[in-house]
């Protein structure tokens, strides 16, 4: 990088100069636009910081050393277990999308009479275009999250991935795989049928069970010590607001976590 | 660092003193635009130069990362490892064309699988009539049996025969302990050992736990399966012990002669000086 002055920063005499590509001189064109409102330059050693970082010299893994690449290699699959449950959850949160356009989480009467949360299953799978696919899909690709998740926790723990330095991520992912859980707990709840509406009563039972503060959960999660329209709308806000941002980005945090460390493999 | 720059080269007349305090190593002029940007070069300064003047804890947090940086180093020249610019192959196209397959192959399945086995949908609520079998999804199945455990509530002789935890809390808490104990695994378990065959005892242990989560899963359905109650429960503590045991005592009967053959490659590879 040279600081001398080579001439009057005439970007578009230099362009013109220059034997540039239609690609290369529009890519230029709006480079220079931006970079003269928010000066990008500032910025460039950050990126070249990162290029570094990324691109960062290691030592040979301990399978290439030692050749152990066939016995590596031959478990990929319990390897990409994690990564399989990510895109299951992705799944999962695309279809889930799509059904709350037509979900209500509403009128939660625990009569025998369908409610309108219940109708409005019905409707998704009676009447609205493929909706009985795409819940079948959002229902599926949950059940497969969870099952991911874990036989990764399982090939985690009889692989020794967990050891020193994981044990955080290690926490990091009971918290998941706890949360997973709950995700599919507040799901199973939101149809108001039968199993969903008894489902929902253990976990009333097992809140207020808690000493002390049990009675603030049950309010806090269940909106009361009875099954209530407010516990329906309080299991919807969960499983499509608070949910969907807290584990993304725990999962964010857990992937990131494992980018930095590496894979761990076994000796 | 500016003001530092503009100040030697005002005093040029002592090229000396400008040599020793310029930091960006070349005749060429420093930048006039005021952005105080050299060129990184081997006499760039190094993080702790730059910050001797700060104090506390963010001092204490640079002269860390100095000895880090330092120790990374030492390891790297020490190391007879063949260094490459890039681990392992590259990300494109290799590893994203094995990536994009085994999505679209696994987002396929999920697809099948909703396709051909579709969800049941119960009857509305109606807290009138309680089902004959209440159940939460299958992965709580564990959670589910671990509130059945009245029978282990110890009873309190000093309490007069009372017990101290009301059967549900004692479930309740069941599912505290058994997650704490999964999590502080890392914390007990140390070392190097990493296969099931070179630490048969951790291994042991994890399987009478999968027995575990599948015999109290059963024990959660207990009012569907045809065992006689008390053989169930004592068969749901008793069974993941069993398997356990038998996995702790193949796995040491393994060790030997696998550790021989992991050695045996190991020492062909590199052999001992």
């Amino acid at each position: 990088m040279s600081l001398e002055r080579k001439d009057e920063y005439d970007h578009d005499a230099w362009m013109q100069k220059r034997d540039l590509t239609a690609v290369e001189s529009i890519y230029l064109t709006v480079l220079i636009y931006l970079d003269k409102r928010l000066r990008i330059v500032d910025y460039l050693e950050l990126l070249e910081d990162l290029y570094y970082k990324v691109n960062m010299q290691m030592p040979k893994s301990h399978t290439e050393q030692y050749n152990l690449d066939n016995k590596f290699w031959y478990w990929y699959p319990l390897y990409a277990l994690g990564s399989f449950s990510t895109i299951a959850y992705v799944v999962a949160a695309i279809s889930g999308a799509l059904l709350g356009f037509y979900y209500a989480p509403a009128a939660a009467a625990a009569n025998g009479e369908p409610s309108v949360a219940y109708n409005s299953i019905l409707f998704i799978m009676g009447d609205l275009n493929l909706g009985f696919f795409l819940r079948s899909l959002h229902r599926w690709s949950a059940q497969i999250m969870v099952a991911a998740v874990f036989l990764h926790m399982l090939r985690v723990y009889f692989t020794g991935a967990y050891k020193e330095p994981r044990e955080l991520n290690w926490i990091l992912g009971i918290v998941l795989i706890s949360l997973t859980m709950v995700f599919g707990y507040t799901g199973y709840l939101l149809p108001w049928s039968q199993l969903s509406f008894w489902a929902g009563q253990i976990g009333v039972e097992m809140s207020l069970s808690v000493p002390l503060v049990g009675e603030y959960v049950a309010q806090l999660l269940f909106g009361g010590y009875t099954l209530t329209q407010a516990t329906l709308q309080r299991m919807y806000i969960l499983h499509v607001f608070f949910l969907p941002f807290i584990v993304t980005l725990l999962i964010a945090v857990h992937i990131g976590i494992v980018w930095m460390q590496g894979i761990a493999e076994p000796h | 660092m500016t003001e530092d720059t503009n100040t030697t080269t005002d005093a040029s007349h002592d090229p000396a003193d400008e040599r020793e305090v310029r930091t960006d190593g070349g005749d060429e002029e420093v930048s006039a635009d005021g952005s105080g940007i050299v060129p990184p070069d081997d006499e760039t300064p190094t993080w702790s130069e730059r910050k001797t003047r700060t104090q506390g804890l963010s001092r204490v947090t640079y002269e860390y990362f100095e000895r880090a940086r330092r120790e990374d180093q030492d390891l790297r020249q020490q190391s007879s490892y063949v260094e490459r610019d890039v681990l392992a192959f590259p990300a494109w196209p290799h590893e994203m064309i094995r990536n994009l397959a085994l999505t679209s192959f696994f987002v396929g399945l999920i697809v099948m699988l909703a396709a051909l086995v579709p969800p049941h949908l119960p009857n509305p609520a109606d807290s009138g009539t309680t089902p004959a079998v209440i159940l939460p999804d299958w992965y709580l199945y564990w959670s589910f049996g671990l509130l059945k455990l009245g029978p282990l509530n110890p009873e309190l002789s000093l309490l007069g025969g009372q017990v101290l935890l009301a059967d549900r809390t004692y479930g309740v808490l069941a599912n505290v302990v058994v997650v704490g104990a999964i999590a502080i695994v890392p914390f007990i378990n140390k070392g190097s050992a990493r296969r099931p065959v070179e630490q048969p005892f951790w291994a042991a242990v994890g399987v009478g736990g999968v027995m575990f989560a599948f015999t109290i899963a059963v024990l959660a359905v207990k009012n569907i399966v045809t065992i006689y109650e008390p053989l169930l429960f004592d068969l749901t503590f008793l069974s993941p012990l069993v398997v356990a045991t038998i996995t702790y005592a193949i796995l040491r009967s393994m060790r030997e002669g696998y550790m021989f053959d992991l050695n045996r490659r190991y020492y062909r590879l590199r052999p001992p000086k």
